[in-house]
């Protein structure tokens, strides 16, 4: 089984839902992360010494921390919002090939203003996965910082959310 | 129990004057709306401290509006709809606790700006009822105290000090320092070594600057940084004369002939009410909400808000103005080896046209852009109006990270005092605790941005020397949140200031306001060790004058 199937199956199946605070969990339905997991793949692919959007744990860190008090609502509501668009739009994108993905990604975002935000929004919170502290679940055994040579500060949290209660 | 005291806030500006009334023996209580966080929860998180709600309230919770010009129209607009908050660092120790640092003392003629170059049409620019030799001794005070470090560097508009020297040797600085030295020269600009509230020796139970490379937006982890909590409210506590409540919001204070005689608080995490007797109150709870409490304190006395019958209370609220710019610094300016050294300071500034013969100027601080990776990798999805992502994205934040830094400077000058900045209340508009919350009008005269303006292009032009690439600069009337002072003018009169010299509210006797509020003019430079300063006075004041309210 590849990384990519892996991961997908584990969102489906329950596995990545361990991430999730127990009371977080009906808050969230599955097919939206998948639909984002597929995009993020494509917005953070695999490099020559850059680590991909699956292997640094991009979706995994959106579960865990769009399910916190301290996530805006109205980005978590927007997120799968847009993915359900998207996967409206382009019903088949999970069998398309890397170059048929890149298109059809670049359409809906020049057609559509509501398409360009959601990739934006999706592509920071990428990027938010990829160089916050791995205590969070992105930045996997600290690939991001890793990739650009970046020290974080010292201490790192032993904690989320700052919250010592 | 009715306490001597009771404080709303904890940060720079009710801790001085917290510290001085505690070591005078008085039993003083702070109300604090956040949490007690001390050295060892803190981290350099990122997402914690700098992307989400952590240390301030949730907008949920509270939210200011913010009024606005559009098509000729004031318009208000919840910060919940564009997710940018007026709160700072609701902690114990305030915003101070996540401030940079950058100290700065106000000069002589920042206390009579209007005598120095009249009224501008427009603004409510006023001299201050207090010159700089009244205050200049608790600025002595703050460098001892909070601990201020530097080297003293004589340049024309440098104001008297007491003391020769700061208490404590000048940080360790990046070798870049040494180029813009050179660059500076060469124009006959004068560098200006910046002062920090960051201690380069230990002092007491602090550590000394570890240089961690995450200082500004952090609370400090060694107690280097001077936040009120680790140089004055730490040690306070010990007296066992200082009570901290936390997670207090201070929805009211109740005034009965003319004296305020309790605050009402809930606990926000219990939402229960409660209530505190004292003999004086002092309010500090950061220029907008000082304003917004004493606004929402209404009575049969007082209908418009506490010590309001002037009408004054919320107007001239102060940001600072000015803007930032940047330029990139790579190998072809300076060796890889040296640019790449993390956690050293710049502290450089320029404060050569401080005043001009023609106006008042401001002040110019470089600093490299913040460490913080995932805001820098995050502007890297836009080429100009276009979103980036793929290959073309990671070459993007791959080269901005390994091949060069930015080297940013920030222009302060003063935001002039007008009738279109003020702090309302609306009941519109109300927190989940069913208060009204602050409304923000953020007018700016257009004379500050042509100081700004002035600044940035003097600026530039030593990035430009230094060899720096894409040269850049943005002046905003937009103000910086973070930033804030006045709508509780001082002054000696009564109908148009709303308290005497030294921060007592001219209509109820037992009130007092010790942060930001006060001000006037706001000086080009950040508040902080003005504010510091002024508490001190304000509780050298009470102490001196005790038996008007302790017989």
């Amino acid at each position: 089984m590849t990384r990519r199937v892996f991961i997908l199956a584990a969102i489906g199946a329950g596995t990545a839902w361990s991430l999730l605070p127990q009371k977080a969990k009906t808050h969230i339905t599955v097919k939206p992360f998948k639909v984002m997991a597929a995009v993020q793949e494509v917005l953070f692919p695999k490099g020559l010494q850059a680590p991909s959007a699956l292997e640094f744990g991009a979706t995994n860190y959106l579960l865990m921390v769009s399910t916190h008090s301290s996530f805006m609502k109205s980005d978590l509501n927007f997120l799968t919002f847009g993915a359900d668009l998207f996967i409206n739009e382009v019903p088949n994108f999970f069998k398309m090939s890397p170059d048929e993905k890149e298109e059809a990604l670049r359409d809906f975002v020049d057609d559509n203003s509501k398409g360009e935000n959601w990739v934006s929004l999706l592509l920071f919170y990428t990027l938010e996965a990829l160089l916050s502290d791995p205590i969070y679940a992105g930045n996997r055994n600290e690939s991001g910082w890793t990739w650009i040579n970046h020290h974080t500060g010292q201490p790192q949290p032993k904690i989320k959310w700052a919250d010592p209660v | 129990m009715k306490y001597d005291v009771c404080i709303v806030g904890t940060g720079a500006g009710a801790s001085g004057v917290a510290h001085t009334l505690v070591n005078a023996g008085k039993k003083v209580l702070m109300l604090e709306r956040g949490g007690f966080l001390k050295e060892k929860d803190f981290s350099k998180d990122e997402v914690a401290y700098c992307k989400r709600d952590i240390i301030t309230p949730k907008m949920e919770e509270c939210y200011h509006t913010i009024e606005d010009k559009e098509e000729g129209k004031w318009v208000k607009t919840p910060t919940y709809v564009n997710e940018s908050s007026f709160f700072n660092g609701n902690i114990v120790g305030g915003s101070s606790n996540v401030m940079s640092g950058y100290f700065h003392r106000m000069k002589p003629d920042d206390f009579r700006l209007k005598s120095r170059y009249g009224a501008i049409e427009g603004a409510n620019v006023e001299d201050w009822v207090m010159n700089y030799d009244e205050l200049e001794p608790y600025y002595e005070k703050v460098e001892r105290l909070i601990g201020v470090s530097g080297e003293v560097t004589p340049y024309k508009h440098h104001e008297p000090r007491s003391t020769k020297d700061f208490p404590y040797p000048a940080l360790e600085e990046h070798p870049i320092t040494k180029l813009i030295d050179k660059s500076c020269k060469t124009l006959g600009y004068v560098p200006y070594k910046t002062p920090r509230a960051i201690l380069s020796k230990p002092k007491e139970e602090r550590n000394n600057c570890y240089y961690s490379n995450y200082c500004g937006s952090y609370p400090c982890i060694s107690g280097a940084k001077g936040s009120a909590r680790a140089s004055l409210l730490q040690p306070a506590l010990k007296t066992g004369n200082l009570t901290i409540i936390t997670h207090a919001f201070v929805k009211k204070l109740v005034e009965k002939k003319s004296k305020v005689t309790e605050a009402i608080y809930i606990d926000t995490q219990t939402r229960e009410k409660h209530s505190i007797k004292a003999t004086l109150f002092i309010v500090a709870g950061q220029a907008v909400e000082s304003s917004r409490l004493l606004l929402n304190s209404k009575s049969k006395n007082f209908p418009n808000g506490l010590a309001n019958n002037s009408g004054q209370v919320g107007k001239n609220l102060l940001f600072s103005a000015g803007g930032v710019g940047s330029g990139q610094i790579d190998a072809d300016v300076m060796n890889m080896k040296d640019l790449m050294i993390e956690g050293k300071f710049v502290n450089r500034s320029l404060c050569d046209w401080y005043f001009t013969d023609e106006m008042k100027g401001g002040v110019v601080d470089f600093l490299f852009e913040h460490a913080n990776p995932i805001s820098k990798a995050a502007k890297q999805r836009w080429d100009g109006n276009n979103l980036v992502w793929g290959k073309e994205l990671q070459d993007r934040i791959f080269t901005k990270f390994t091949t060069k830094k930015q080297l940013n400077f920030e222009i302060f000058n003063d935001w002039l005092p007008t009738d279109n900045c003020f702090v309302s209340v609306d009941e519109k508009y109300k927190d989940i605790y069913d208060v009204p919350v602050a409304n923000i009008r953020i007018g700016a005269h257009k004379h500050d941005l042509e100081v700004g303006e002035f600044l940035a292009k003097k600026a530039e032009k030593v990035l430009e020397e230094m060899g720096a690439k894409e040269v850049y600069s943005s002046v905003s009337s937009y103000p910086p949140a973070n930033l804030q002072a006045g709508g509780c003018r001082f002054g000696n009169n009564p109908k148009s200031s709303v308290l005497n010299k030294y921060c007592q509210a001219h209509e109820v006797e037992n009130l007092f306001v010790t942060d930001g509020s006060f001000m006037p003019t706001g000086g080009s430079v950040t508040y902080t060790w003005t504010i510091y300063a002024n508490s001190f006075r304000v509780g050298d004041y009470i102490v001196k004058h005790q038996e008007k309210w302790f017989s």
